[in-house]
C-alpha cells in the first residue's frame, strides 16, 4: 500500500517510470479479471486499456489515501459485466446466422474452470472474480458493484453451488 | 464447491496472450501518459477533451487492437474521419503507385500524388512491374502505359471482365461474358480456357508457373495450366464464394464468402505436374460479422479482412482485422462507425490502404502497429477535376511497386 501510495504521488508528479511500475503490478490481474468474466481475450484487452487510460485521465484527482488497485479493479469489472451484458443482448436480436462463435479455448490449464464459469450469470462470475482471484471480501464487493451485502453473498453462494456441479466436487 | 479450490483454479487459468496484450497496453498508456505531461491546465480537462488533445494517441488507439471502450471514445471524436488528414492527395503515403477507378475511367497516382487518367475503361489492373495496366472497356481488352498509351488491343464476343496480370508478366487471364480465357501479354495467343466460370476473378499462381485457378459455372474450383490447358488441379468451392486469394508463398487458397473464410493448403507436386489441395479449415471471425473483403499479404504471412457489422441502433460499424497465415491471432487493426471499402496491401506489406467513403478519405494504416496512421482527405474531388459536387467515392484497383526507372 505504502509503495503504491508512492507511485501513484510519483506518478501525479509526470514519473513515467512510476506509472510503468504500477501498470506492470497491475495489468494481468485486470486483464485476466475482465477476461474471466468476458470470455473473449480481445474485449478483455479492450477493458483492461480503457480502465488505464481512464486512470491517467483522472491522476491528478486521485485520493492519494485511497488504494489504487481496487479502484481501477472496479472499474475494470464493472465494465466487463457491461460488455457482457451488451454481447448477450446481441446475440439475443441476432439473426441465426450470425450466431457468434465460442470464444476461443483458453489455454489448457483453466480449460475446465472457464467451461465451467461460463455456465454462470455474468453477475455471479464478476461476484467470483472479485471474491476469488482478486481477493476482495464480500463487504469490499458490494461497495465495489453497488450492491447490498446479502446480495454478493448469494451470488457466491449460488456461483460455488453451481461450479461444484459443474466441476464434478463434492461440497 | 471448496472455496480454497476455486481460488487455485482461478489463479492456474490464464487469459489468452498476456505478454503481448501487457506490451501493447504498455504502449498505449505510455503514449497516453506522455500526452497527459504534454497538455496545459488539465487539471480541469474533462475525458473528451482529453481525447481531442492527444493526436498522436490516436495512432496507439487504433493500432493496438483495442477494446469498445477506447474506441467509442475514438467514435465520438473522429467520426468526421481520421484528424490531421492530409487536406489533398499530395502524396501516397509509404511511396509507390496506385490504380485507382472513378466514374470517368482508371487514373495511375504516382507517389508524389500526381494523377494521369488513362482513359474511358471500366476495370484495371496493374502489370506484376507496374509497367503496363491491362484494362477492360466493353468488349476491349487493352494493355496501357502508365502514360496512357495504348500498346495493343483485342476484341473479345462479350463483355471484358477482370483481367488480371500473371505474376511472370507474360500471360493476362480475363473473363469474357461468361467465358474464361488467357492471352500472352504481348496480346498474341488469345486462348479460351474455359467456356463457362462464375463471376469471380480469377487468381494466378504465385510460384511463377502459369497456373491460374477459378470458379468454374458448377462451383468447382479449378487450376489449370494456361500454358498446356490441362487442369491440374479441382477441389468444391463454397457456393456463394465472392472472392478468393492465393498466398504469396504459395501455399494457402483463401476463399471468402459473405460469412466466412476458409483457408485450404495447397501444395504444388512438381515432378508430377499436379496439386495436392488439402482440407479446409475456418477462420474463426466476429459474431454477426458481414466479410466484405479479405486478401492475403504480398508475402504472404499475414490475412486482412474487412468485416461490417450492424452497431446496435447507430448503423453499421466496419473494422479491418489482420489474422495470421495459418488463420490464428486475429488483430483488430482499425475500427470506425460507417462503411470501409477499398482493402489494399503496400506492395511491401507493410501498410494498408482502407478507403472511407462516409467522410472522403484514404486512410493508410500501418500493420505492424507502430507507425502513426496518416489519412488522406477529398478523395473524390481529387478523381473528379471539374466535376465539383457530382464526384463519387473511387475505388483502388491496385498500389504497386515504385516507378520504372
Amino acid at each position: 500500500m505504502g509503495t503504491e501510495n508512492r507511485l501513484v504521488r510519483e506518478a501525479q508528479r509526470d514519473s513515467q517510470a512510476a506509472l510503468t511500475e504500477l501498470y506492470s503490478v497491475h495489468w494481468r490481474s485486470a486483464y485476466r479479471a475482465a477476461y474471466l468474466v468476458v470470455h473473449d481475450g480481445t474485449a478483455a484487452e479492450d477493458i483492461a486499456q480503457d480502465a488505464f487510460l481512464a486512470a491517467i485521465d483522472a491522476l491528478d484527482r486521485f485520493d492519494r489515501r485511497r488504494p489504487f488497485g481496487p479502484w481501477l479493479h472496479r472499474i475494470v469489472v464493472n465494465r466487463a459485466i457491461d460488455w457482457a451484458r451488451r454481447e448477450a443482448l446481441r446475440r439475443e436480436v441476432a439473426e441465426p446466422a450470425s450466431t457468434p462463435d465460442p470464444p476461443p479455448p483458453p489455454e489448457a490449464v483453466g480449460e475446465t474452470m472457464m467451461a465451467a464459469l461460463a455456465q454462470l450469470p455474468v453477475e455471479q462470475r464478476a461476484t467470483v472474480v472479485l471474491r476469488y482471484l482478486l481477493d476482495y471480501t464480500p463487504g469490499e464487493i458490494a461497495r465495489m458493484l453497488d450492491l447490498p451485502r446479502g446480495t454478493v453473498n448469494s451470488r457466491l453462494r449460488r456461483a460455488l453451488d453451481r461450479l461444484g456441479d459443474l466441476l464434478g466436487e463434492e461440497q | 464447491m471448496n472455496e480454497e479450490r476455486l481460488r487455485a483454479l482461478l489463479r492456474e487459468t490464464r487469459a489468452p496472450g498476456e505478454a503481448e496484450a501487457e506490451r501493447r497496453g504498455l504502449l498505449l498508456v505510455n503514449a497516453a501518459f506522455e500526452q497527459r505531461q504534454a497538455r496545459p491546465g488539465r487539471l480541469v480537462l474533462p475525458r473528451l477533451a482529453v481525447a481531442l488533445a492527444i493526436g498522436t494517441l490516436l495512432a496507439a488507439l487504433l493500432l493496438s487492437p483495442a477494446g469498445a471502450a477506447v474506441r467509442d471514445w475514438i467514435d465520438d471524436v473522429f467520426t468526421v474521419g481520421v484528424q490531421d488528414a492530409q487536406p489533398a492527395l499530395t502524396e501516397v503515403p509509404g511511396g509507390g503507385r496506385l490504380l485507382v477507378q472513378s466514374a470517368r475511367g482508371p487514373w495511375v497516382v504516382q507517389p508524389d500524388g500526381s494523377r494521369r487518367l488513362l482513359g474511358r475503361y471500366g476495370e484495371a489492373t496493374w502489370s506484376p512491374r507496374g509497367l503496363f495496366v491491362g484494362a477492360a472497356a466493353g468488349h476491349t481488352l487493352s494493355a496501357i502505359e502508365p502514360d496512357g498509351t495504348v500498346r495493343w488491343s483485342l476484341s473479345a464476343d462479350a463483355p471484358v471482365a477482370d483481367p488480371r496480370w500473371s505474376p511472370s508478366g507474360v500471360r493476362i487471364a480475363y473473363r469474357a461474358g461468361r467465358a474464361l480465357r488467357v492471352v500472352v501479354g504481348d496480346g498474341s495467343g488469345d486462348t479460351l480456357l474455359d467456356r463457362g466460370v462464375a463471376a469471380v476473378p480469377p487468381v494466378w499462381s504465385p510460384a511463377g508457373h502459369h497456373l491460374l485457378a477459378y470458379v468454374d459455372a458448377p462451383q468447382t474450383l479449378a487450376i489449370v495450366n494456361t500454358d498446356t490447358g490441362e487442369r491440374v488441379g479441382v477441389a468444391g468451392a463454397p457456393a456463394d464464394l465472392r472472392e478468393f486469394d492465393w498466398a504469396g508463398n504459395g501455399s494457402w487458397l483463401l476463399f471468402a464468402t459473405r460469412r466466412s473464410l476458409l483457408l485450404r493448403p495447397i501444395a504444388v507436386d512438381k515432378l508430377a505436374g499436379e496439386l495436392d489441395l488439402g482440407g479446409g479449415r475456418r477462420i474463426r471471425l466476429p459474431g454477426g460479422a458481414a466479410i466484405e473483403s479479405a486478401s492475403f499479404s504480398p508475402q504472404g504471412e499475414t490475412i486482412a479482412v474487412l468485416l461490417e457489422r450492424r452497431d446496435g441502433d447507430r448503423g453499421p460499424r466496419s473494422e479491418v482485422l489482420l489474422i495470421d497465415a495459418a488463420g490464428e491471432r486475429p488483430r483488430r487493426l482499425f475500427s470506425a462507425p460507417g462503411h470501409l471499402s477499398d482493402l489494399t496491401w503496400s506492395p511491401d506489406g507493410d501498410s494498408l490502404l482502407i478507403g472511407w467513403p462516409d467522410v472522403d478519405q484514404w486512410v493508410f494504416i500501418p500493420a505492424g502497429g507502430r507507425d502513426r496512421i496518416r489519412a488522406v482527405s477529398d478523395i473524390s474531388a481529387a478523381f473528379a477535376p471539374g466535376e465539383p459536387g457530382l464526384a463519387s467515392f473511387p475505388r483502388v484497383e491496385g498500389w504497386c511497386c515504385p516507378a520504372p526507372r
